[in-house]
């Protein structure tokens, strides 16, 4: 741990020092041991402040798509695997620039849940991390200038718990069911739009929530207009989401918004055989066509 | 009230017995396809209120979310045969898009069975008939109170 830290610090100091990068977007520590925050490093003397650990749950390619970030220019990131495929999404995009981006991938063996490390939960296991580790098959980033290795001791998953086995839950029920499932979450939406403000690929500058003409989703707090925000914005990350759960823990009254990217993520996949943000080089899913594709539920 | 509110199909026959079905069609295939029924005096239910736009890769899902917000029943989608279209890859793309789009409505709990698609081609009247009676009629024998996440 201790290691990881002193050589995270070396690679942002030697960045920095160079001039290849002038900011450094990484973890420090947070206000207690179990909570990390994100830290601008700009200073070379700052650079002894960043960290990493098993509480880093930020993703921090979400400060990519900020203008006062973008101003920097050459950016030096912190990225953990799942963090680095939302990188190259965002690269695939044109979003950011690979010239641009030094990436200090960090080996990342699972995250603990917020929620439990606040209770003081210490140790990686199976029932302490989120889904997304489960099924993360990318501890090691995809892609990256640096690498720097945890200390860390394997998560190992032996599958007695299923990551996201509501899903498979609410494929089996009937429409009315579902139905009445997600009224009852999307009632709490109280459209905030953190969902949005969290996510690394939400990158609009102007959201179609908030074009007004014609104006397609209700800003009211009904329910029609709930819905339509949670259908429309889940539609637009289908196929490109990674899967980083920002959404979910930004959401400030719990709606179960991985369920919906998860399925879609399993759904594009199963339709056409492509995963978000593993290679730079891909085409984003909904860009291209192919003749053969799904064509069973058209007339 | 609701009912009086400008633009909404909530108004006047649009109930179980005779519910509003829009259409979105494509200008080039199914709208001539349409047309073609028209001329050629064919007769198909009047339950259905067809709009037409350039392509089926210009319907936004924001159309099809729409039109169930303001109280249709059934929603269709239709363009050019795969291979046909006048924008060459119009169609192929909207297909993607429905694929995926389709199976999010259906796992956030709209039934299925209000949404179709397909292709129409220009000569192909007698489909166009036969697709909007088989809808007309599979729309009507769902129960109405089967709620969906757009309806309040």
């Amino acid at each position: 741990m201790a290691n990881t830290d002193e050589k995270l610090q070396k690679i942002a100091n030697d960045l920095l020092e160079s001039g290849e990068v002038s900011l450094v977007i990484g973890y420090t520590k947070g206000s207690n041991p179990q909570r990390m925050r994100p830290a601008f490093i700009t200073k070379t003397e700052d650079a002894g402040r960043l960290s990493f650990s098993r509480y880093a749950v930020q993703d921090l390619a979400v400060f990519l798509k900020k203008p006062e970030v973008k101003k920097f220019g050459k950016i030096g990131i912190v990225v953990k695997g799942c963090d680095e495929k939302a990188l190259n999404a965002l690269i695939q995009e044109y979003q950011v620039s690979r010239d641009n981006i030094k990436i200090i991938g960090v080996e990342c063996n699972g995250i603990i849940r917020q929620n439990l490390a606040d209770k003081g939960e210490t140790a990686v296991s199976e029932a302490t991390v989120y889904d997304k580790c489960l099924i993360c098959n990318e501890h090691t980033p995809i892609l990256y200038d640096y690498l720097v290795e945890s200390g860390e001791p394997k998560l190992n998953v032996s599958g007695n718990i299923k990551p996201y086995a509501k899903i498979e839950e609410l494929d089996a029920m009937s429409p009315e069911e579902k139905n009445s499932f997600w009224e009852k979450e999307f009632d709490k939406c109280i459209k905030c739009y953190a969902c949005r403000q969290a996510c690394p690929l939400c990158y609009c500058s102007r959201c179609i929530v908030e074009k007004n003409m014609p104006q397609w989703i209700d800003t009211n707090l009904e329910e029609t207009g709930n819905a339509q925000w949670n259908l429309i914005r889940a539609y637009h990350l289908s196929g490109r989401c990674i899967g980083c759960g920002e959404c979910e823990r930004a959401c400030p009254v719990n709606i179960p918004l991985m369920m919906i990217n998860e399925k879609m993520a399993r759904d594009t996949y199963e339709l056409f055989g492509y995963k978000s943000g593993l290679d730079i080089n891909a085409k984003p899913v909904f860009g291209v066509f192919s003749e053969s594709d799904f064509n069973e539920f058209i007339k | 009230m609701e009912d009086k509110k400008e633009g909404t199909v909530k108004s006047e026959g649009n109930n179980v017995s005779d519910p509003r079905i829009i259409a979105f069609v494509c200008n080039w295939c199914t709208y001539s396809g349409a047309d073609l029924a028209g001329t050629s005096r064919m007769k198909y239910s009047d339950n259905v209120r067809v709009i037409k736009l350039p392509c089926s890769g210009r319907i936004d899902p924001l159309f099809i979310i729409e039109a169930f917000k303001k109280g249709a029943k059934g929603v269709l989608v239709s363009g050019c045969h795969p291979g046909d279209c006048h924008y060459i890859s119009g169609n192929y793309h909207s297909r993607r898009k429905y694929a995926a789009f389709r199976d999010l409505l259906g796992f956030l709990g709209v039934d299925l069975n209000r949404i179709e698609f397909s292709w129409i081609s220009a000569s192909e009247g007698n489909k166009w008939v036969s697709v909007i009676n088989e809808f007309t009629d599979k729309i009507k024998s769902l129960n109405d109170n089967s709620s969906d996440i757009f309806k309040k």
